[in-house]
This record gives C-alpha cells, sequence and structure tokens, in this order.
C-alpha cells in the first residue's frame, strides 16, 4: 500500500485515473512484447528457442546436421550445469547480452564466445567427455598430451565440432529454419488436402 | 508539478517500449526476408529450373543427380542391367512386366528418361493403348501434384500411361517435397498421408527431422494398385498396405485377407505379390533410424561452397560422399567405412542369391505338376508358399539398401523365406510322386538373360521394335505439346520496385 501511495497520485485527484491508465498501457505493452517476442520459450531447453532470433539460424542448422544433435541441445554446451541457480543465472544474463546486442542492431558478421563462455563451453565437453579426457594411458604415447588437456580448450583442434568448417551470419543464404513460430503449420497443403476430402 | 513529471517521464517510457516493440516485430520479420527471391514460384510450379532462379546453389546440386558415372557393389548412379546381371530374376517374374526389363535406377533427374525408355511400358500407340496405367506416373515428376489438383486424384489415376504422357515431362524436383510459399518440407502425395490415415496417424504431427525422411517415403515404399476401392472400382487407386503394420509378415497378412495379388506367375501359376522398394519400411527397423538418423542426413548432407552452407541436393549414394555423410559421425577411413557397407551387403546377397535358386526351382517344379496333372486343390498350398517365400525375397532384395540400413532384419526375412519354401518343396517332391514322377526335375539352361527369356516365352525382339517406334513418333508428339503448354505458364518476376 505504501508504495502504491508513493508511486500513484492523491486518490481523490483527477491525476489518479490518467496515472492507472498509463500504468496499465505499460503492462499492457509489457504483456504484448512477452508475447512476441516468445519470451516464455527461452525457460525452457528447446534449441527451437534460440532460432526465435535469426542470427543463430547457421549455427542451429550446422549443429542440426552435426552428429551432437542427437545427445546436446544448445543448453547442454553453452550453458553451465554445476547447480541450478547459476545455470539460470548465466543463460538470463547471457541471454540478455545477446538481446541488447541484437536490438541495437550491433551483432558481427562473425560471433566470437567471449572469456565467460568459453569456460563454460570447455567445462561442458568435459562434462560429457570425462573418459577421454582423463585417459592416462595416452600421456604415454601422445607427445605432450598432459599439457594439451589440460592448457588447450577443445576446439583448438576440434575447430569444426560442432558448427563446421564456415562460420558468420551470412553462410546461409536463404535462411531457412524452423521456426518455432510455425509449428502449426500443416505439412499437408491445402489443395492436397481438399482434393483427398472430395474424392 | 510531480504529476506533470509522472506523466512525462510515462509517455516517453512508453514511446521506448513501443520502439522496442516495433524493433521486436521488424527483426522477426527479417528471418522471412532475408532473401530476395527472383521468381514468385507458384503453388505446384512443376519445373525445376524456375525454382533454381530463387535457389541456384540447391538446384545446381539437384542437376547433379543426372550424372551416371558412379557405382558401388550393388547400387550407386550408372544405370546396369539387373536380368543380365542375375538371370534367376527372369523366371522369378515369368508372366509379369519385370521379366521384360529391368535396371538399376539412376538419379533423379532420369525419371522421365527411365520410365519412357523401359520396356516395363511397353510402346503404346496413343491413348488409352499401351500395358500400364496412368498410375505408374504418380512417383516420376512434380508435374504429378499440379495434374491431381487441376484434375482430382482418382482422375488422376484413372485411365493409360500414355494418357497422360504429354501432361509429365518435368522429372522428380522441387514441388515434390517443398512448400512453395515457405520451403518447408511437405507431402505432395496422397498415397502417403492415407497410409497414415490408416494407421490411425496424423502426418500433420511429424517432426521436421522425421519429414526429412517421410517425403522420401512418398514414394520409397511398398504399394499396390487398389482395384476395387467403393465408388472408385476399376481404378488403379494407389495404396500403401500398412494398415497391420510395416513388417514383411504385416503387409503379406494384409495382402491375404484382400486376397491381393500383383500378377499371376506364368510357370507355376502362383498368385504373386511384388514387393516395391521398402525402402523406408526397412530402413525405420535399422540402427540409424533408431539413433534419429533421418535418410536426408546421409544422402542429402550439409555441403559448403563459397562460404555458403546449404543442404546437398545431390541425392545419391553416400559411398560417394563419404566425408559428408558418414564422417560427421563415424571417424574411420572413408575406405575401411566403405568396406563395412560392402561387408554387409556381400553377406547379405550370398543368402539371398541361395533363396533365388530354390525359388526358381519350386517355379519349374510346380510347372512339372501342372503339366503331369495336378489339380487346383493339390496345388493351393504349394502356391502359397510360393507366393509368401518370393515375397519374402522381393521384400529384402528389392528394398536396395536394405542389407545395410537393416542387416539384421533383411537376413530375418530371407531366413524366414528359406523356411517357406522348403516347406513347399516338400509338399511339391510329395506330389510329384504322387503323379508318378519321382526324381529331380529338369532345370532349364537359363545362363543368359536372352535364354532365360526365351524359356519364359518373350518375344523380345517385338517389344524391342514397339519401344523403338512408340519413341520415335508418339514421345515427340508429347514433348511438343507439353512445351506448348508450358509456354502459357510465364515467369512471375518480383520487382523491387514496386
Amino acid at each position: 500500500m505504501n508504495i502504491q501511495n508513493k508511486l500513484l497520485p492523491n486518490k481523490k485527484s483527477r491525476w489518479r485515473t490518467v496515472a492507472v491508465f498509463f500504468i496499465a498501457v505499460i503492462t499492457g505493452l509489457g504483456m504484448f512484447m512477452t508475447k512476441e517476442a516468445e519470451l516464455v520459450s527461452y525457460m525452457s531447453d528447446d534449441p527451437l528457442a534460440c532460432v526465435n532470433c535469426h542470427v543463430m539460424t547457421p549455427v542451429y542448422n550446422s549443429w542440426m546436421h552435426s552428429s551432437h544433435r542427437e545427445w546436446a541441445s544448445c543448453n547442454d554446451c553453452h550453458v553451465p550445469h554445476n547447480n541450478i541457480f547459476n545455470m539460470y543465472y548465466f543463460k538470463a544474463k547471457d541471454g540478455l547480452f545477446h538481446a541488447s546486442v541484437f536490438t541495437a542492431r550491433a551483432e558481427p558478421e562473425v560471433m566470437f564466445m567471449r572469456k565467460e563462455s568459453q569456460e563454460v563451453v570447455q567445462n561442458n565437453c568435459i562434462r560429457c567427455h570425462i573418459q577421454q579426457v582423463t585417459q592416462v594411458k595416452y600421456d604415454g604415447y601422445i607427445k605432450d598430451h598432459a599439457k594439451n588437456r589440460t592448457e588447450r580448450q577443445c576446439w583448438s583442434c576440434h575447430q569444426e565440432v560442432p558448427h563446421g568448417t564456415v562460420h558468420g551470419i551470412s553462410t546461409i543464404k536463404n535462411n531457412i529454419a524452423p521456426l518455432p513460430t510455425d509449428t502449426e503449420e500443416a505439412v499437408i497443403p491445402n489443395w492436397l488436402e481438399k482434393e483427398m476430402k472430395t474424392k | 508539478m510531480k504529476n506533470k513529471v509522472l506523466f512525462i517521464v510515462t509517455a516517453v517510457v512508453v514511446f521506448l517500449l513501443g520502439l522496442l516493440a516495433s524493433s521486436i516485430v521488424n527483426r522477426k520479420n527479417e528471418a522471412k526476408y532475408k532473401y530476395v527471391p527472383q521468381v514468385e514460384i507458384g503453388e505446384n510450379e512443376p519445373r525445376n529450373a524456375e525454382w533454381g532462379k530463387n535457389y541456384p546453389a540447391e538446384y545446381q546440386s539437384f542437376l547433379q543427380t543426372a550424372d551416371t558415372s558412379f557405382a558401388t557393389y550393388q547400387g550407386g548412379s550408372a544405370m546396369r542391367d539387373m536380368l543380365d546381371e542375375d538371370t534367376n530374376l527372369v523366371v522369378l517374374w515369368a508372366g509379369y512386366g519385370f521379366s521384360k526389363d529391368y535396371s538399376q535406377g539412376r538419379g533423379h533427374m532420369n525419371a522421365i528418361t527411365d520410365i519412357t525408355n523401359t520396356l516395363r511400358t511397353g510402346g503404346p500407340k496413343g491413348e488409352g493403348d499401351g500395358p500400364m496405367p496412368a498410375t505408374c506416373w504418380t512417383c516420376k515428376s512434380p508435374d504429378v501434384p499440379r495434374l491431381m489438383n487441376e484434375k482430382g486424384i482418382a482422375e488422376f489415376y484413372s485411365g493409360k500411361w500414355a494418357d497422360k504422357g504429354e501432361e509429365i515431362v518435368n522429372p522428380i524436383g522441387c514441388a515434390d517435397c517443398h512448400d512453395s510459399k515457405t520451403m518447408k518440407l511437405a507431402i505432395s502425395r496422397p498415397a502417403l498421408v492415407e497410409a497414415f490415415d490408416a494407421m490411425g496417424k496424423d502426418i500433420n504431427q511429424a517432426t521436421h527431422q522425421e519429414m526429412r525422411s517421410l517425403v522420401c517415403a512418398q514414394c520409397h515404399v511398398e504399394y499396390y494398385f487398389d482395384k476395387k476401392l467403393p465408388g472408385k472400382e476399376g481404378v488403379p487407386y494407389l495404396k500403401f498396405p500398412w494398415k497391420n503394420g510395416m513388417s514383411v509378415e504385416a503387409m503379406e497378412e494384409y495382402y491375404d485377407a484382400i486376397e491381393f495379388s500383383d500378377w499371376t506367375h506364368k510357370l507355376s501359376r502362383a498368385p504373386m505379390l511384388k514387393a516395391q522398394h521398402p525402402g523406408y519400411e526397412t530402413y525405420l527397423t535399422g540402427v540409424h533410424a533408431d539413433r534419429g538418423v533421418s535418410c536426408a542426413d546421409c544422402h542429402m548432407p550439409y555441403k559448403s561452397e563459397g562460404g555458403q552452407k546449404f543442404t546437398d541436393h545431390h541425392i545419391q549414394s553416400p559411398l560417394n560422399n563419404v566425408s559428408n555423410a558418414c564422417q560427421v559421425c563415424h571417424r574411420e577411413d572413408a575406405d575401411k567405412l566403405k568396406m563395412n557397407v560392402y561387408d554387409r551387403q556381400r553377406k547379405t546377397a550370398e543368402n539371398r542369391l541361395k533363396l533365388e535358386g530354390f525359388l526358381v526351382k519350386a517355379h519349374v517344379e510346380a510347372k512339372k505338376a501342372w503339366d503331369l496333372g495336378a489339380t487346383e486343390e493339390q496345388m493351393k498350398d504349394i502356391l502359397m508358399d510360393i507366393r509368401h517365400a518370393q515375397w519374402r525375397w522381393d521384400y529384402a532384395a528389392a528394398s536396395h539398401g536394405a542389407s545395410f540400413h537393416s542387416p539384421v532384419e533383411t537376413a530375418r526375412v530371407i531366413g524366414s523365406g528359406f523356411t517357406i519354401i522348403q516347406d513347399g518343396r516338400v509338399k511339391l517332391a510329395r506330389l510329384l510322386a504322387n503323379l508318378g514322377y519321382n526324381q529331380p526335375v529338369d532345370m532349364p539352361d537359363i545362363s543368359t538373360k536372352e535364354k532365360a527369356q526365351e524359356y519364359i516365352g518373350l518375344d523380345m525382339e517385338a517389344l524391342r521394335k514397339e519401344k523403338a517406334e512408340f519413341k520415335k513418333n508418339l514421345v515427340p508428339k508429347w514433348l511438343e505439346a507439353a512445351k506448348e503448354r508450358e509456354s502459357k505458364y510465364g515467369i512471375k518476376d518480383v520487382s523491387l520496385n514496386n
């Protein structure tokens, strides 16, 4: 009540109605944007949420054609999995950064991971591939194995995993991804549906 | 004063929020208008080249399906005369079109040429003539959905193959799998939708990844022509026998229940089933399907060219593109991977050929029994055994890729064929003995394709002659009429100045 009284004009003032009206406008606009920006989808683990924003289409499509598709979603690699709070904190932080850059039209042609993100991805590589990276027998016959596996990042060698050889937002000309917004679209075209009914 | 400030601040906030909202809407729409189309592609546009104007990279790679230079152990894109390589086939299909001519299929770009050239479609002299129904066009061209839309589905299936010759000229291409507006994968053939309905499934629920196999399953499946459809009697209506399931037993049960047969065997008089190409059904039983790999993942892998990534539309044997097709998942040498494929295929072929030999013997022995005066009653069970055994052999053989896609299931199917045919031949031996013939039946000399075709009574000379005449007289007329028709379609250029 206190906050309400501080924020809103006096109950008897004619400004009270106007203010309530504008607060409703802001709330409504907020709800509109929530819907339009598919905000709820970002709470999910579905990779389709990432292609809400079309600059992600090249990386989505290359992941979709890679062997990681069957095992790891975007979140499996790109957000931390040490605890659930950190996971959502990092996801929110990264997501808001992405959204700001995208809104400001400041996205670079080729995107690189920031330092925090590199750390997250490296840890996630290890999370699944722990047996490969801790295989001590390799130390015996692969030169500098211990050094390489502790001091370097996985993708300094495995450059193509999983997003392929060519990077950049214009590497997909026709930019067609299965957008989450058109999942309701039928795979049977209208003409065929009609013909099948009239048979 | 305080209220005025509040009013101004709120108005500014709402204004900025409005800007943000408009930015969100705009940037979302960018995804839809990211590329500038050269032409507007109409619904069911059959001309692949028109689509190619908007999607040159995909189109150029699609054109490569015309290539016929790559042969593998049992497939590839080269044309191979299968009857010449394996003369048993001639006897197995006696009385059916495939005994006249059967070649290993080539790439999609050759679809129209190949169906025109094969002796199976005969030498029609004009409308209403020839051995095959119009239904045979169904999988050959993007002109098919166009025509189904113009005429109706049952009307499309009605009449002779030759009746629609001038309507169908573009080889399998863009409109067969894509929606012309959104480029999303779409189903253009009713048979697959109807088969899903029959199984109680809704194809609209298919995910994008499933669609990357289902567009292929519109054609690379087992099918038959139902001439008893209520209300459409006499029309060879294309159907998939999936109602009870897709296994060899489920489809056999389906066919037996409706007493369907593709043809009556010329030697044994058995009511035969011809397995078409249950490629999709057998793929589903394999390990790749189990791990979520679609047809397109291997047969149309991702490709980059000139800094651009796109799906390779040169649909072909993955063995011609091991690095993009296999090595995305498998880290072994290309040669090693090829060897793994050939190993599976060779081992399957070994047993398939043995089963073939038994089937040929069964047909010849059954003929002998008829010649010695066997009755329908005495032959009934034997003929059903021949029908079932050959159906199993064909299910394994005609699915081409199955010996790799699903070697265990294929081996099981061939194995079950052996059990049935040995049963049948024991019955045959008893019957022959009862008829007073207690010794091995002489086998014909089918060492060459020519000898085999002569044995089953085919006049190849006449078949070749009528085909040559058809190609000389009728085909040019079809092409001319099609050219005239398509010239009226026009091109809808997209102008940016409007």
